[in-house]
């Protein structure tokens, strides 16, 4: 590479970023999806809305009752509608779930006979629906296990331990995520429109008739780009740090490298998308289907790659995002760092994507009229 | 005055039909990623890797293991010793550790209280929760504690729970949003773009048709994706239940769809090209999809976000969707629904009309 020209071209190519309004956007993008997503994405359930039909209206069923009131997983309503009203209830979306106490509970509970407590869940969300049901589950077995006497004799007795995130802190498990995303999405969709851009506008002659090579050319796309989201990797530390309160375990270092490894990773990615296609429009449209879909989906935020069967497994492992969210789980929450084989091996990975992407960019792209 | 307008409609599809990229990315996102999303996501706590380290003969211990099986378990994975399963842990390889120490049996069997240890990696909280309530269920059914209490679940609309055709509907109500704006800004902008703007300016006709005409040329083309996603992957593939009106359904998808393009004309309006497009489009849609409540109930957002959500047309028609495909909520319970997209899309429409409306 010819140092001279390059220089010269990474510099027409910074003034054009500079100049346009799009600036700001290198900044305000990632900042903003970070503060929504990161204030409005919950997994864990909370306020979930309970009407509890209580037909009983006995000690036992208070007490019942009551334990549902306490938790901070329930708004609970208890009424004494009929069941049908409170399935129109459900009908509307204005309640989640119908807990159904029958009249003789007490009385039956007491002979020690057999009693039924009817849940009736709205499952139109499936996720939200099975979780809700297991915490319903949850807070009724205790409330049993509770009420029976000599219970702890000859049983067994779960001791649990949670790692990495004892609090169960929703903002710990999501934000790590949420600067995967950001980062494969952001430097992604401005990458992927500098190349086609200049092919919609017929400045792309200008590059045919240069001496400007191929390789030279990615480059000069790719540094300016590079460049100005590489502050972002601290702006969202900073966020991550003292906004959203993440524990930091692991090594700074790492967090580093990593992240200007990933940056340049989604940057190749968009330049990669911006040399195969002919106009900006599906440009754009294929950048935000390879990036804002893969980086939720298949990060591991929503869902554990350890549990993805099938087809998802392999598209999980297909994207870069899983393995820089591993090393940024690792480095937030579990701090094993460079010790860890599975942390090296990402970190080449990461690497190995850059290089292919870069050099199939560079391999596709043409330097003469068709 | 129809005749105008109806040319450039078709004037518009022909030059969207031309574009065979454009139409290519467009069908591919109506099905195959419909599609994709449908069969791939998994958002329940399902498949969850457990492993154990078992230091007693195996009676007792195995005789919990089997309980832990499918779908929503994979087979328990054995570790020999705790160090290893912390490691798989560590590596994200595994969510929930069993530990079975030496006399956990031996207490069982002197009926004294036994202690099973677990170790959860909380960053998947739902799944280890789930985990944690489902051992709870075996070791109480195992100690042989008696309880009285029967709990009689009914999952209503979906028994299952099946997450794949909700996430087929839920990945089809983004896409819609997504293409409603984005074709629309750029049939504008990029009239601006190539300079073709100026001679818009000196055609003899009303530019209220024009803009009205050129945003529903793309109303057009989205609408039948709406159907062909419809017939070939929500309802042909998935089979998804259609509990309510299909008329319903798409009635409520083309005033929101109208919400789109009115987002789309703002946008044009204010972007001088294809790259700010993008840039606002992305700015714009990513709140209003993943704020929707489509992953996030709105209730159990930050409450600033809760009344934010009240302008997003997605909101209404998101719960809309949902009500009228799995609830089968009938038509005078979906007035909240058809009113807010409506309301807010006549908003959104009429912002963007007048804004892009100002530069003729």
């Amino acid at each position: 590479m010819r140092k001279g020209i390059l220089k010269a071209y990474i510099l027409k190519e910074m003034s054009e970023l500079l100049r346009s309004r799009l600036i700001i956007m290198v900044y305000l993008l990632p900042t903003m999806l970070m503060l929504l997503f990161g204030y409005g994405i919950r997994m864990e359930v909370t306020h979930a809305r309970i009407a509890i039909i209580d037909n009983d209206q006995s000690r036992l069923s208070n007490l019942l009752v009551s334990k549902f009131e306490h938790s901070k997983y329930f708004n609970t309503t208890t009424t004494v509608m009929n069941e049908s009203e409170a399935l129109r209830k459900i009908k509307q979306a204005q309640s989640d779930a119908i807990i159904i106490i029958p009249a003789s509970f007490e009385k039956r509970l007491l002979k020690g006979q057999s009693t039924q407590i009817g849940v009736y869940v709205d499952a139109a969300f499936p996720s939200r629906g099975s979780t809700i049901e297991s915490y319903v589950q949850g807070v009724i077995l205790n409330a049993a296990a509770g009420l029976i006497p000599n219970a702890t004799k000859g049983s067994i007795e779960i001791n649990q331990r949670t790692l990495f995130n004892q609090a169960m802190r929703d903002e710990d498990a999501i934000v790590p995520g949420l600067i995967g995303l950001v980062l494969l999405v952001a430097p992604a969709i401005i990458a992927a429109l500098l190349i086609v851009k200049e092919k919609e506008r017929g400045t792309i002659f200008n590059f045919y008739a240069s001496p400007l090579s191929k390789a030279e050319f990615i480059a000069a796309k790719l540094i300016p780009v590079f460049l100005l989201h590489s502050l972002n990797i601290f702006i969202l530390l900073l966020w991550a740090l003292y906004l959203f309160e993440v524990p930091f375990r692991g090594s700074f270092w790492i967090y580093w490298v990593a992240s200007e490894l990933y940056i340049l990773v989604s940057i190749s990615i968009g330049i990669l998308i911006s040399v195969i296609t002919k106009t900006q429009i599906v440009a754009v449209v294929l950048t935000v289907m390879v990036t804002i879909i893969p980086g939720f989906m298949y990060s591991g935020i929503i869902m554990p790659i350890s549990s993805m069967v099938g087809m998802s497994r392999y598209e999980a492992h297909l994207f870069p995002v899983m393995y820089y969210n591993h090393i940024l789980y690792d480095v937030f929450l579990v701090g094993e760092g460079l010790a860890s084989e599975k942390t090296q091996l990402y970190l080449v990975i990461l690497a190995l994507y850059g290089i292919i992407f870069l050099s199939l960019g560079t391999l596709l792209l043409r330097k003469e009229i068709k | 005055m129809s005749r105008i307008f109806w040319s450039i409609v078709g004037k518009e599809l022909i030059s969207f039909i031309r574009s065979w990229q454009l139409v290519l990315v467009v069908l591919y996102m109506f099905t195959m990623e419909v599609y994709i999303a449908g069969s791939g996501i998994e958002i329940n706590p399902r498949n969850v890797a457990v492993g154990y380290v078992d230091d007693t003969a195996g009676g007792l211990s195995q005789k919990i293991l089997t309980h832990l099986h499918g779908p929503e378990f994979l087979s328990p994975h054995r570790f020999n010793s705790q160090a290893e399963l912390s490691r798989a842990i560590f590596d994200k390889e595994i969510i929930v550790g069993l530990v079975f120490d030496e006399d956990f049996e031996k207490k069982w069997r002197q009926n004294k209280r036994a202690q099973l240890d677990i170790l959860m990696d909380a960053t998947a909280a739902s799944q280890a929760y789930t985990t944690l309530n489902y051992l709870q269920h075996i070791v109480l059914d195992i100690s042989k504690v008696n309880i009285p209490v029967d709990i009689v679940t009914h999952k209503l609309f979906n028994q299952n729970a099946d997450n794949h055709t909700f996430m087929a509907l839920t990945e089809l109500l983004s896409i819609i949003t997504m293409l409603s704006i984005i074709l629309t800004a750029v049939v504008f902008v990029r009239e601006k773009e190539q300079g073709t703007w100026d001679l818009m300016l000196l055609m003899p006709v009303n530019p209220k048709v024009i803009i009205l005409a050129k945003s529903f040329s793309q109303i057009i083309v989205v609408m039948s994706g709406i159907v062909i996603s419809l017939g070939f992957i929500v309802l042909g593939i998935f089979n998804v239940p259609l509990n309510g009106s299909l008329s319903a359904f798409l009635l409520l998808s083309f005033f929101f769809v109208f919400a789109g393009s009115g987002i789309g004309l703002f946008i044009a309006a204010v972007a001088r090209d294809v790259m700010q497009v993008a840039q606002l489009s992305i700015v714009i849609m990513m709140p209003l999809i993943f704020l929707s409540g489509a992953w996030t109930p709105i209730y159990a957002m930050h409450p600033v976000l809760q009344y934010v959500s009240l302008i997003s047309p997605l909101r209404y028609y998101i719960e809309g969707s949902e009500s009228i495909f799995y609830r089968g909520t009938e038509w005078i319970d979906l007035w909240p629904y058809f009113l807010g997209v409506i309301a807010v899309s006549g908003i959104m429409y009429l912002i963007g009309f007048r804004k892009i409306g100002r530069l003729f």
